[in-house]
């Protein structure tokens, strides 16, 4: 069977005033069922705005898909309509974001938001959904639900708002589930609880996750394969341990050089990337990172690297004229 | 470049006769108001409830703690820029809560701040240069000319490029305003900056930079640092010791190593567990959920230790009585009744 979600050569560019910005730059990658897909890379990669693609959240116009394909279980969201779309939203695909302080609503009661779903997808009556709405706090640890479906969002802590969260999103039973920095905004013993049932539920629920982070750390627990992006564009795509074991591209070397670790020995200086990440509105032409690239030569300058499967293993992708094996050759 | 004064030259700063900062006891209540007009005390947020530590020149302590535990608060007590409740803030043989607002003033040459969101600790209307250059005018050092002097060194210090004391602060990304607000800090020559949350706000290659450079002025300036942050690898980078602090108390201080390998406080297990590695192959073996539940609420924190509601070896006798703070030796102490040994911690 095909995969569940295939993403083409997407591009989605910003028309603004300051001119065009290329927040996403021609990425390609495939979810399966079941799977873990992380995404990672500093603010400003387009990875957000990847995600936000997929679902079309994001506002159009200033943004616009310019070139590109979204295969969700082969067919192509790029040219569905909008009421095709909303049958999607919510449904098939569902969304958690990073800040449960703002994304639920705050003047209406947590069981409306919660059963609000499933009466528009799975034309629940109000009593079914309430019922489920229960089983469903329960199951992502909220004590008690059944007595808190008339609190209000503001009724709840951190941790528990984003169980909320969860909760709507499982409640259609969706095939993918799309987590933009579900724990950036909780403290690491709440992120803890979070990831632990993030991926229970995964088990439990069979869905598939795309999983948008910073945090290396997170996407090293949870993920199947990962994608590091920059500048709009993917530079490397691998699977989880041979990201981390044998990384190619300097970006992401340097990346991982650069996070201080809980199980490092002894006080090391820290990997440096100089400079900042470039502007979107004119990247750098050839490879968007060689201005920060200790290794860039005149072809980088020149030249776009190809994201291309490297000689060492199958699956690995690298998108780097001087990748860490042909260095070392 | 203009020529720099004496005064103004940035030195290293000298070494004081043991600590230089010792704090005992610190305790803040923010009183609960009720009513519009006649405003009554209906309770008290307990922020920070008898902090007690050292920090000598020239050393780093870590403070971690999760959000509401009263590090940041701490933090401001000790510059007084929250009046604490009791308690004492004795720098350099000083006792700061005694102080008037005047006599404040040339303590806080001595002692600065660097604040955690960049955006919203620099004034927009401001030029760079005034806002590096302000401490100074306050503190009438020097004269104009030699201030601008002083500015220009200072950013090429944080590794900015001096000619941009005529830009405004929305023209930098928020790595380079964090590195203003390191220049700013060190306009007067400190010997002890407040770190509250510098690099939390910040991608992490910028992160590391602005580690690399704390580091860095650590060393040629002789500056201690009380780090605040909430990410215990930030935190164990930086610091010679960490203190873990809990609902306004401090559980657990220890030489950085030391609390990383052997942690005795059930909540530093919890928390050093909860941290995700960035290693497959080590993160598969970890559990991270030892810790269930919430943090309290800090207006009615749970009676004995303030831990026992998420606790994994909670007994009757903490929810009644608050365990001391007990010596383990090799500067490590924690108030637990029942800390963990190298056995309960491989069993939890």
């Amino acid at each position: 069977m095909s995969h569940l979600l295939e993403i083409n050569n997407l591009r989605t560019h910003f028309f603004t005033r300051e001119g065009v910005v290329h927040a996403v730059d021609g990425i390609s990658y495939t979810v399966d069922r079941g799977k873990t897909l992380g995404i990672v890379g500093e603010s400003g990669c387009g990875k957000s705005v990847g995600a936000m693609t997929i679902m079309k959240l994001i506002p159009m116009p200033p943004g616009r898909i310019v070139e590109g394909e979204i295969l969700f279980e082969g067919k192509d969201l790029t040219k569905a309509s909008e009421r095709q779309l909303q049958s999607i939203r919510g449904n098939d695909i569902a969304m958690i974001f990073q800040d449960p302080m703002t994304s639920l609503n705050p003047v209406l009661r947590i069981g409306y938001q919660l059963t609000e779903g499933m009466r528009i997808h799975l034309g629940m009556s109000k009593q079914e959904a309430q019922e489920r709405a229960v089983e469903l706090m329960d199951a992502v640890g909220i004590p008690a639900g059944r007595n808190r479906l008339d609190d209000y969002p503001h009724q709840f802590s951190g941790g528990m708002r984003q169980r909320v969260m969860i909760a709507m999103a499982l409640s259609c039973d969706p095939k993918l589930l799309i987590a933009d920095e579900p724990t950036t905004a909780l403290d690491v013993t709440i992120q803890a609880q979070i990831i632990d049932l993030l991926e229970q539920l995964q088990d439990q629920f069979g869905m598939a996750m795309l999983l948008i982070t910073h945090d290396l750390g997170v996407v090293a627990g949870v993920s199947d394969d990962i994608v590091v992006m920059y500048a709009g564009k993917i530079v490397e795509h691998t699977d989880t341990d041979e990201l981390f074991g044998n990384p190619q591209h300097p970006y992401t070397e340097a990346l991982l050089g650069s996070i201080p670790r809980l199980d490092d020995t002894r006080r090391r200086e820290l990997a440096n990337i100089p400079g900042l990440p470039p502007d979107l509105v004119n990247p750098p032409s050839g490879c968007r990172f060689h201005p920060r690239c200790r290794y860039a030569t005149q072809i980088c300058v020149d030249k776009e690297p190809p994201l291309a499967p490297y000689d060492g293993g199958p699956g690995h992708l690298v998108a780097c004229w001087h990748y860490r094996d042909s260095r070392e050759k | 470049m203009p020529t720099v004064t004496e005064e103004l030259r940035v030195t290293p700063a000298k070494t004081y006769e043991g600590p230089l900062l010792r704090v005992k006891d610190l305790v803040k209540r923010f009183p609960i108001t009720s009513g519009i007009v006649f405003q009554r005390t209906v309770g008290y947020i307990h922020a920070v409830e008898g902090v007690s530590f050292e920090l000598d020149t020239g050393e780093t302590l870590g403070l971690v703690g999760e959000s509401g535990c009263g590090k940041s608060t701490t933090g401001r007590c000790i510059l007084q820029l929250y009046k604490p409740t009791s308690g004492s803030v004795v720098f350099e043989g000083q006792e700061l809560t005694e102080l008037k607002r005047s006599e404040l003033q040339s303590v806080r040459r001595e002692m600065q701040i660097v604040f955690q969101d960049p955006y919203a600790s620099l004034n927009p209307r401001m030029t760079v240069g005034t806002i590096v250059g302000e401490p100074l005018a306050i503190h009438s050092i020097g004269k104009r000319r030699e201030r601008k002097g002083r500015v220009r060194e200072l950013l090429d210090i944080v590794g900015l490029n001096p000619n941009f004391t005529n830009r405004y602060p929305h023209e930098f990304s928020g790595g380079q305003r964090q590195r203003i607000g390191l220049a700013r800090a060190l306009a007067l020559n400190p010997k002890l900056i407040i770190c509250d949350e510098p690099v939390s706000a910040l991608d992490v290659s910028i992160q590391a930079q602005m580690l690399n450079l704390l580091d860095r002025l650590q060393q040629e300036f002789n500056l201690a640092y009380l780090f605040i942050a909430h990410d215990l690898s930030v935190v164990k980078h930086i610091s010679n010791r960490v203190a873990v602090m809990y609902l306004g108390k401090i559980v657990e201080i220890a030489p950085s190593e030391e609390l990383y390998q052997n942690p005795v406080h059930p909540y530093t297990f919890g928390l050093l567990a909860a941290i995700p590695i960035p290693d497959p192959v080590l993160e598969k073996k970890r559990v991270h959920k030892v810790l269930e539940g919430d943090v309290p609420s800090p207006d009615h924190p749970p009676t004995g230790c303030v831990f026992h509601t998420r606790c994994f070896r909670a007994q009757p006798i903490c929810t009644q009585q608050m365990p001391p703070m007990e010596d383990h030796g090799h500067g490590h102490s924690a108030a637990c009744y029942f800390p963990l040994d190298h056995e309960s911690r491989a069993l939890s």
